[in-house]
C-alpha cells in the first residue's frame, strides 16, 4: 500500500522531470512575470519593494496555473486514468501521491527564485526567507487545487481556459495568507509568522480533502 | 517460428474467479445502448463481444471494470470485480517519454508481480530488443503489444481487452492468441470486444445489435 504510492509518487515526478521540460516551464513563467513587472510598475525602489511580496505571490499562482493542464489531461488520454482507477490503492489516496509528485517536481525552484526575486526589488533578506518559506507552505495547497481542476477538465478542449476558472476562485485565501507572511515581514508585523502558520494550514487542509474532490473529479470523468 | 508456450514465465497463481453478468442494461450520453445483457463464464473460459461500431462494445468493457455505472442489472464475481480485472483500453496507458523498461518495471512492481517476469513476456510478445526505447517511438502494433505485456504484469484472473488485435499484424495475432491460451490456462477468464476474426480456441460469441 505503502510501497504502491511511493511508486507512483516516483513515477509521476520522473515523467514530470523528465517531459515537457520539467521544472524549466513554471520556473521561466515565474522568472518572467517577477522580471518584467518592475518595467511596468517603475523604478521607484520604495515602491518596488513594498509591492514586491504580494507580485512574487501573484506570480507564483499564474505559474503553477501555467502548468495545471499537464496534470490530469495526458493520462485522460493515453488510458492511464483508467488504469490508475483500477489500482487497488483507491484513487483518493493515488491523486495525492500523483499530484504532489507532479507538483513538487515541477514547481521546486519557485521558492528558491523568489527569494532572489525579494532581494533583487529591494526586501530585506528576513523577509525574503519569509516570503520563501510562505511560498514553499502554499506549494502544496496551490498544486492539488490546481489538480482538482485539471481532473475536473480532462479531457476537455481548451481546457487551460476551464482550469483558470475553477481553479483561482479557491486559490484566493492561499494567496492572501502566502502574500501576507512576506508582506507582514516586510512590514516589521509581527503576524508574518501568524500570517505562515495559516498558509501551512491551508496547505494540511487542502492535503486532506483536495483527493477525495480530485477522485470524485476522476471518476465521473471516466464514467 | 515461436516458440512453445511454456515460454512464458512462472508467475503466482491467482484467484479463480467467475464472471456473470444479469440483465445489463447501459447508456452513454442519456442514449441506451445495451439492453438485457446475461452471460456467465467460469474459469478459462473467454468470450468474444462483437457488433457494429456504436452498439456499446466499450461502455459494456468499462461498465465490467465499474468505470461506468450500469441503469440496471447485475454483475457478480467472488472477487471485487475492480480487483480482478486486468484491462486494455482503447489505449496502451503508455507514456510516449517512457521507456518500456521504466514503465513496465512500475507496472510489475505496483501489482506485486516480480520483475523477472518483464523480459519472458516481452520475449513472447517478440519486443524484447524494444526495452529501452521511449513508448513514442514505438509503432502502434509495437505499442499494442507493450500494452499486452503490461496487462499480464497485473497478473488478475480477469482480462479486458477492447480491440487488442486492432492495430496488430499477422503474427502479432498469433502472439496474442498464444498470450490468451496461456492466461485461460492457468484458469484466467478473457473477454474481448473484436471487429477482427480472432480465431481462438472454443471460444464463446456475444453479438452486440443496436438497442431500439
Amino acid at each position: 500500500m505503502m510501497g504502491g504510492l511511493l511508486a507512483i509518487f516516483g513515477r509521476e515526478a520522473r515523467l514530470a522531470w523528465a517531459g515537457g521540460g520539467g521544472p524549466a516551464g513554471p520556473a521561466a513563467f515565474f522568472l518572467a512575470a517577477i522580471t518584467l513587472a518592475p518595467l511596468a510598475i517603475g523604478p521607484d525602489p520604495d515602491l518596488l519593494s513594498s509591492a514586491g511580496p504580494g507580485l512574487m505571490g501573484f506570480a507564483a499562482l499564474l505559474s503553477v496555473l501555467q502548468s495545471a493542464e499537464r496534470l490530469y489531461g495526458d493520462d485522460f488520454v493515453d488510458g492511464t486514468l483508467d488504469l490508475y482507477a483500477l489500482l487497488p490503492v483507491g484513487l483518493p489516496l493515488l491523486s495525492l501521491a500523483k499530484t504532489l509528485g507532479q507538483g513538487i517536481a515541477t514547481l521546486w525552484p519557485l521558492p528558491f527564485i523568489a527569494l532572489l526575486g525579494g532581494l533583487m526589488y529591494g526586501v530585506p533578506l528576513a523577509s525574503s526567507l519569509m516570503l520563501a518559506a510562505a511560498l514553499a507552505a502554499a506549494i502544496p495547497a496551490l498544486v492539488l487545487l490546481a489538480g482538482f481542476a485539471g481532473a475536473l477538465a480532462a479531457g476537455v478542449r481548451r481546457s487551460g481556459l476551464l482550469i483558470a476558472l475553477i481553479a483561482t476562485p479557491l486559490m484566493v485565501p492561499v494567496l492572501i495568507f502566502a502574500a501576507g507572511a512576506g508582506r507582514a515581514g516586510f512590514e516589521g508585523d509581527e503576524r508574518a509568522l501568524a500570517n505562515l502558520g495559516l498558509t501551512a494550514a491551508i496547505s494540511l487542509g487542502t492535503i486532506a480533502l483536495a483527493p477525495f474532490g480530485i477522485a470524485g473529479a476522476i471518476r465521473s470523468r471516466l464514467g | 517460428m515461436l516458440d512453445r508456450p511454456t515460454d512464458f514465465p512462472a508467475m503466482t497463481p491467482f484467484p479463480a474467479v467467475s464472471l456473470s453478468v444479469h440483465g445489463l442494461a447501459l447508456s452513454r450520453g442519456g442514449l441506451r445502448l445495451v439492453e438485457a445483457i446475461s452471460f456467465a463464464l467460469k474459469p478459462g473460459e473467454a468470450l468474444l463481444l462483437t457488433g457494429a461500431n456504436g452498439t456499446g462494445k466499450t461502455t459494456l468493457m468499462r461498465a465490467l471494470a465499474g468505470l461506468v455505472r450500469p441503469d440496471t442489472g447485475q454483475i457478480a464475481c467472488e472477487e471485487p470485480v475492480e480487483d480482478a480485472i486486468a484491462w486494455l483500453g482503447h489505449s496502451d496507458g503508455l507514456k510516449p517519454g517512457e521507456s518500456l523498461r521504466a514503465a513496465l518495471r512500475f507496472w510489475a512492481d505496483i501489482h506485486g508481480t516480480s520483475r523477472k517476469t518483464i523480459l519472458p513476456l516481452m520475449r513472447r510478445m517478440d519486443i524484447e530488443p524494444l526495452i529501452d526505447r521511449p513508448a513514442g517511438q514505438l509503432s502502434r502494433g509495437q505499442q499494442r503489444r507493450a500494452g499486452l505485456v503490461r496487462m499480464a504484469l497485473a497478473n488478475r484472473p480477469l482480462w479486458l481487452l477492447d480491440e487488442p488485435a486492432g492495430p496488430l499484424d499477422g503474427a502479432g495475432r498469433e502472439r496474442l492468441a498464444q498470450l490468451v491460451a496461456w492466461h485461460r490456462a492457468r484458469g484466467g477468464i478473457v473477454l474481448a470486444a473484436t471487429h477482427q476474426a480472432l480465431d481462438w480456441p472454443d471460444v464463446q460469441h456475444l453479438a452486440l445489435k443496436a438497442a431500439s
